[in-house]
């Protein structure tokens, strides 16, 4: 992929000879840096687990968000480029409350992914709309959400692109932590389930010892529908999770 | 006082004369819907006017939006054309962002948001919007031109409102009746209902008449009818 | 505003078989403010003869006033009843000598003729212009909705029960309709040898 680099990685709206734009690529490579987030999608529900990098010991952990409530009835987690992702996210909220305000009804997940596409290939050259972004954004997104059609997840890439899976891991860890997934991940799988795959899995491509203040995780569930699972919570889903032998093996050496 | 007498020449007036324009115009009509459990009705005469002068007596005044969804519209007719198209357009628009028909309560919602949007140069449109919910049901949402909705089982809009809403409120809504069970409208009653009032409605309200244009929106889809009213 | 609607009110008289009914309601307000609830609008003005004076409740008052003095004269001189077309007549006179600074009512007549007991009802504008159809007749300010329920609600040859009914149904629905006029309502119906008065408890809002 780097053997073709050349002046064409420059400009964000200039192909190169062979068809790529190169600085979106570089994003969808600054993506693979973040902290490692896995979502799984089940009948009950969706399940979001991320891990969070306690860099320092000084550092207070919980005020570091990777998950996000977007609406009652979708929530996001992110990798990559925090900063980046809050325009995003603020772009979701916003484009829910007015769906809500124009239509009296929940947005879909699979529009507020586009809605939120739409904001993502925004680089390049400025147009009516406004000032262009620079750059493309530097962020991976899963979208859980429930709507009518019931439980989704939804990934998308700093190129805009949306696409809705079953079980989907982002960050550092993906590779792998994708990999065990499709291992785990079967049809029927109740979501307490989909929580603990989502943990063990989590804990294998993780470099620190997992723990309840260095990850996050939300359930969205057609009852409660958005929840993030509180300090006591995801303690008591990590000692009720890995007690269980998971039937996972993994490969090594996929931490970036 | 003075005792020359100023000669009073109109022609030759010099003050600054004012003249102003009125963006609206009243084009009458009236329109009455009434929703049951599984189906709703919407009618509306079919007279274009203005003043004392009938444009046409076969204007339809009903705009079905979606299989399950029909907006009756009467007041400025102008206002009706350009208010519907637009909705027409957000309807298809809807469809092909979100992959789905848009629901009548969605509809509802947004057309009391396009009202209010120019709430300082309104559509002077008096609206009934009806349909399915996403139940089955049916339901009526009437609006005022600046986008206030209101939900209800009944409604009489436009120029013959006011004399058609009390009629509703007592046949349909059982107001100031003693001893009646609470038992759902069946369409049989709302149709023949609304025929009635649209006559009453005839005889006194020189906008209404001629004929109505009915729509009968049920789970299989919807059906039209008309019925010939006085032509006077 | 026009001061017709400055204190509200409702009014229908209606033809029957052999009988006549006039109903109004009980408001009295100024604008939106109710002040009073037991406000008549009917009043008598001979054994079957009675006149609705909706409008401006001043003249409402001063109205009637006027019409007992001129009715009393007439009676004293010719000695005989005043008939409802003569009465209405001499209403409608009395309103057009104030062509150009008239009273603001809009009144109803109902009643049987003395002589024949012929049901006869009319109403007329604020300065006199009779009408007289062979149904109903309303005034006030519900009276759009009243058009609408008695065109809908009416028939011929009601007899006193069911013109009692069709009256109060009209009236209540109608005044339900209407801000500044309802707060209870009177039904008169006007029979050969009867006068029935009945008081209507209505929706106080």
């Amino acid at each position: 992929m780097f053997l073709t680099r050349s002046e064409y990685d420059r400009g964000v709206n200039t192909f190169s000879p062979e068809g790529r734009l190169f600085q979106v690529e570089y994003a969808i490579e600054a993506i693979k840096l973040g902290s490692t987030a896995i979502g799984i999608s089940t009948s009950q529900g969706v399940v979001l687990a991320v891990e969070k990098r306690i860099t320092s010991q000084l550092m207070e952990p919980t005020t570091i968000e990777k998950i996000v409530e977007v609406d009652k009835h979708i929530g996001c987690a992110v990798s990559g480029l925090i900063a980046d992702s809050r325009t995003m996210i603020d772009r979701a909220r916003i484009e829910c409350q007015n769906h809500w305000f124009v239509y009296n009804e929940n947005m879909t997940v699979e529009s507020c992914a586009q809605a939120v596409s739409n904001l993502a290939i925004q680089f390049g050259d400025s147009d009516d709309d406004g000032a262009a972004m620079s750059r493309p954004f530097g962020v991976a997104i899963l979208f859980a959400g429930i709507d009518e059609k019931g439980p989704q997840l939804y990934h998308m890439d700093p190129s805009g692109t949306f696409v809705q899976f079953d079980a989907k891991a982002i960050g550092s860890g993906s590779e792998g932590a994708q990999q065990s997934l499709q291992e785990v991940y079967h049809k029927s799988m109740t979501l307490e389930e989909a929580t603990t795959s989502a943990l063990t899995i989590l804990k294998q491509v993780m470099e620190e010892k997992l723990n309840s203040s260095n990850v996050e995780v939300m359930t969205m569930t057609p009852d409660k529908l958005f929840h993030m699972f509180s300090k006591d919570q995801v303690e008591e889903a990590l000692t009720r999770g890995l007690l269980v032998e998971h039937p996972v093996t993994l490969t090594v050496g996929q931490k970036a | 006082m003075s005792l020359v007498v100023k000669p009073n020449f109109p022609d030759y007036q010099t003050a600054p004369v004012q003249r102003g324009f009125n963006p609206y115009a009243d084009n009458g009509g009236s329109v009455v819907a009434i929703a049951g459990d599984d189906f709703v009705i919407i009618g509306a005469d079919t007279r274009l006017s203005a003043g004392f002068s009938i444009y046409t007596r076969e204007q339809n005044k009903l705009f079905p939006l979606s299989s399950t969804t029909v907006l009756g519209c009467s007041g400025c007719w102008c206002d009706t054309l350009t208010l519907t198209r637009i909705l027409k357009s957000r309807m298809q628009m809807y469809q092909q962002e979100h992959n789905k028909t848009m629901s009548t309560t969605a509809c509802a919602q947004m057309l009391s948001t396009m009202l209010y949007y120019k709430r300082f140069f309104p559509y002077y449109i008096s609206n009934v919007l009806v349909g399915l919910d996403n139940d089955g049901k049916g339901v009526v949402y009437s609006y005022d031109p600046i986008g206030h909705c209101e939900k209800r089982t009944h409604r009489a809009g436009g120029s013959a409102g006011a004399l058609l809403q009390p009629l509703l409120d007592n046949q349909i809504g059982k107001k100031n009746m003693l001893n009646v069970k609470e038992e759902p409208v069946s369409q049989q009653r709302a149709l023949s209902i609304i025929k009635d009032v649209f006559i009453s409605a005839a005889e006194r309200d020189i906008y209404t008449g001629d004929s109505i244009l009915i729509n009968i929106i049920t789970k299989d889809g919807i059906k039209e009818e008309t019925f010939q009213l006085r032509k006077d | 505003m026009s001061i017709l609607a400055y204190n509200g009110g409702a009014m229908v008289a209606m033809k029957g078989e052999n009988c006549v009914a006039i109903a109004a309601d009980r408001r009295f307000g100024i604008q939106a403010q109710t002040l009073a609830t037991n406000f008549e609008k009917v009043f008598e003005m001979g054994p079957h003869l009675y006149v609705g004076l909706p409008g401006l409740a001043t003249d409402t008052q001063t109205v009637r006033e006027k019409l007992r003095f001129r009715k009393n004269l007439y009676e004293l001189k010719e000695n005989r009843l005043m008939s409802p077309k003569v009465f209405s007549a001499m209403l409608s006179h009395m309103l057009y000598e104030k062509r150009f600074g008239p009273f603001f009512v809009e009144p109803v007549v109902a009643g049987l003729d003395p002589k024949t007991y012929e049901p006869f009802i009319c109403n007329m504008d604020l300065i006199g212009c009779i009408n007289q159809p062979k149904d109903f007749v309303v005034g006030g300010t519900a009276s759009a909705q009243l058009y609408g329920m008695c065109e809908a609600l009416w028939e011929p040859n009601l007899g006193p029960e069911d013109l009692f009914e069709t009256i109060s149904q009209a009236l209540i629905n109608a005044f339900d309709r209407d801000a500044v006029s309802g707060w209870g309502a009177t039904v008169y119906i006007i029979e050969k040898d009867k006068v029935t008065i009945k008081n209507l408890k209505t929706r106080m809002d």
